[in-house]
């Protein structure tokens, strides 16, 4: 049995509990319902105005693809680990002859398709709205926003599952993941806003505060793939200079790799050296 | 079968410490199980039972010489294809039926085929999920899947907890017939009440050491095999 068949296995097997999860059916209902109405305001505040395009609802898209999803993630990884450890499950996985590598590997290989499956399910629904009016630009930027989307959201399974393998308990699992995403989606924005002026961070403090939360990260980024750095007002003139457009891309783009790759080794070496 | 005096016990632990914080669980354990042997652990609660099976199956850190067949255990995956272990609480995703996690299970280990053959209506209805099964039900499941892939050490904890009289007798005809193929069996259970008869050996465990091995004379007498091992109170130094 190779260890690629077994990691495989044990994803699908993931995959199929999280798509039987009553949660996860009621949080991809939620997100496709507010992608759904994010794609309708979006479309109705353009027509008002009397424009074509898909500007506004694409907008929407963005800011509800990350928002919602994140947060699904993270609870899904934050779940797994520690829910199996807890009631006994992890012990029946480890005490196979499998490789302790193998086990927050596969949870994170599983808890990334059934995100993915949302985002694209939610997405997706808004996208057909978009398409009764869509120009061919306006879908190269749904598909933007879907792949920015999967990126950000497979960060957050990551740092979920870091978060279970680091948790004594399934609820402390669950406790530290919904703070993580209140930090991650607001708590950062909001204390920057309030600290940023008396420290004077500066476009590179600016730039520092983008890179260590994906979500933000996420969001300067498709903002760059759609509009340019120009969208960015002056901080985007600093990443034009600094870094140039492609540069900046890149950063961002390497930051989200981080935060995938980061946590899930954190959780692969916790999970090799803990007691089950 | 391999005689009970073969010099490479199956599973030979010596010296085997595990603490939790200052509180050790395990204090120099030692204890030799033959090639199709039986042992039972007993012991009060806290007494270390399920600490001894967790570190044989390569799920805590210890301190001390664990091997099977003469080969050493760690957490290498090739540690674990020869011992299957049956947690106290199997703890199986209610989701999941029955099929689907033997399917996994067969997977993990490499094989689907089952140590022994499990007598009639011994298993649930395998199209159920577990969710939907009583504990008892749920917990044959558990025990069908300690039986993939042929394992030679089967470390059972509490492996009686929720089955009826059927079941436990079902259990006991289970371990026999896997020792008669030369598996060696480790059971863990606070007493031997409903499970005498089981196996050849008690082990009592108490204050992180072996206080009272010996053997089970209901097995020996009942089965009529020989558990001709060393005298009790030879086989185990007390830790």
């Amino acid at each position: 049995m190779s260890a690629m068949s077994q990691v495989t296995g044990l994803a699908a097997f993931e995959l199929r509990g999280a798509t039987r999860s009553r949660w996860v059916l009621i949080g991809a209902g939620v997100f496709a319902a507010a992608a759904v109405g994010a794609t309708v305001a979006g479309l109705r505040s353009f027509a008002s105005l009397g424009l074509a395009g898909a500007g506004a609802a694409t907008d929407g898209l963005v800011q509800v693809a990350l928002l919602l999803p994140p947060l699904l993630g993270l609870l899904l990884g934050a779940g797994s680990l520690a829910r199996d450890r807890e009631r006994g499950f992890l012990a029946m996985f480890a005490s196979q002859p499998v490789s302790r590598t193998t086990l927050p590997i596969a949870t994170f290989l599983g808890g990334v398709v059934a995100v993915w499956a949302i985002v694209a399910f939610g997405l997706g629904a808004g996208g057909l709205l978009i398409a009764t009016v869509a120009t061919l630009a306006d879908l190269a930027a749904l598909a933007t926003v879907v792949v920015v989307a999967f990126s950000v959201t497979a960060s957050a399974v990551a740092i979920g599952i870091a978060i279970a393998a680091l948790a004594s308990t399934h609820q402390q699992a669950t406790a530290a993941a919904a703070a993580m995403w209140l930090l991650l989606a607001l708590g950062l924005d909001l204390l920057l806003a309030g600290v940023a002026p008396g420290l004077r961070l500066g476009p590179s403090g600016l730039l520092a505060a983008v890179l260590v939360n994906p979500i933000e990260a996420g969001r300067v980024l498709v903002l760059l793939l759609l509009e340019g750095t120009a969208a960015l007002g002056p901080f985007g003139a600093y990443l034009s200079d600094r870094l140039g457009r492609p540069g900046a891309i890149t950063l961002l783009g390497s930051s989200l790799m981080a935060w995938t790759a980061g946590p899930l080794l954190l959780a692969v070496a916790v999970t090799r050296r803990r007691d089950i | 079968m391999p005689s009970l005096r073969d010099a490479t016990p199956r599973l030979r632990v010596r010296g085997l410490t595990k603490a939790f914080g200052r509180h050790r669980v395990l204090d120099g354990v030692d204890l030799d199980v033959p090639a199709g042997a039986a042992v039972l652990l007993t012991g009060d609660n806290g007494s270390g039972k399920t600490t001894l099976l967790r570190c044989v199956a390569g799920l805590v850190d210890a301190v001390g010489e664990l091997s099977i067949d003469g080969r050493g255990i760690d957490r290498s995956p090739g540690s674990r294809r020869t011992l299957s272990y049956l947690p106290q609480s199997p703890g199986l995703p209610g989701w999941a039926t029955g099929a689907e996690l033997l399917q996994l299970f067969g997977r993990l280990r490499g094989s689907h085929e089952l140590l022994i053959d499990l007598p009639a209506r011994f298993l649930p209805p395998l199209d159920r999920p577990v969710g939907q099964l009583s504990g008892g039900q749920r917990q044959r499941v558990a025990i069908a899947i300690a039986l993939l892939g042929g394992p030679r050490l089967l470390l059972l904890d509490e492996p009686a907890a929720n089955l009826d009289e059927e079941g436990r007798a079902a259990l006991i005809d289970l371990v026999r017939r896997a020792t008669e193929q030369g598996v060696s069996v480790v059971v863990a259970a606070p007493s031997r009440g409903e499970l005498a008869g089981m196996t050849d050996r008690v082990v009592r465990l108490a204050g992180g050491g072996i206080v009272a091995p010996g053997r089970d004379v209901a097995r020996s007498r009942d089965a009529g095999r020989s558990c001709d091992g060393p005298p009790p109170g030879q086989e185990e130094v007390a830790g």
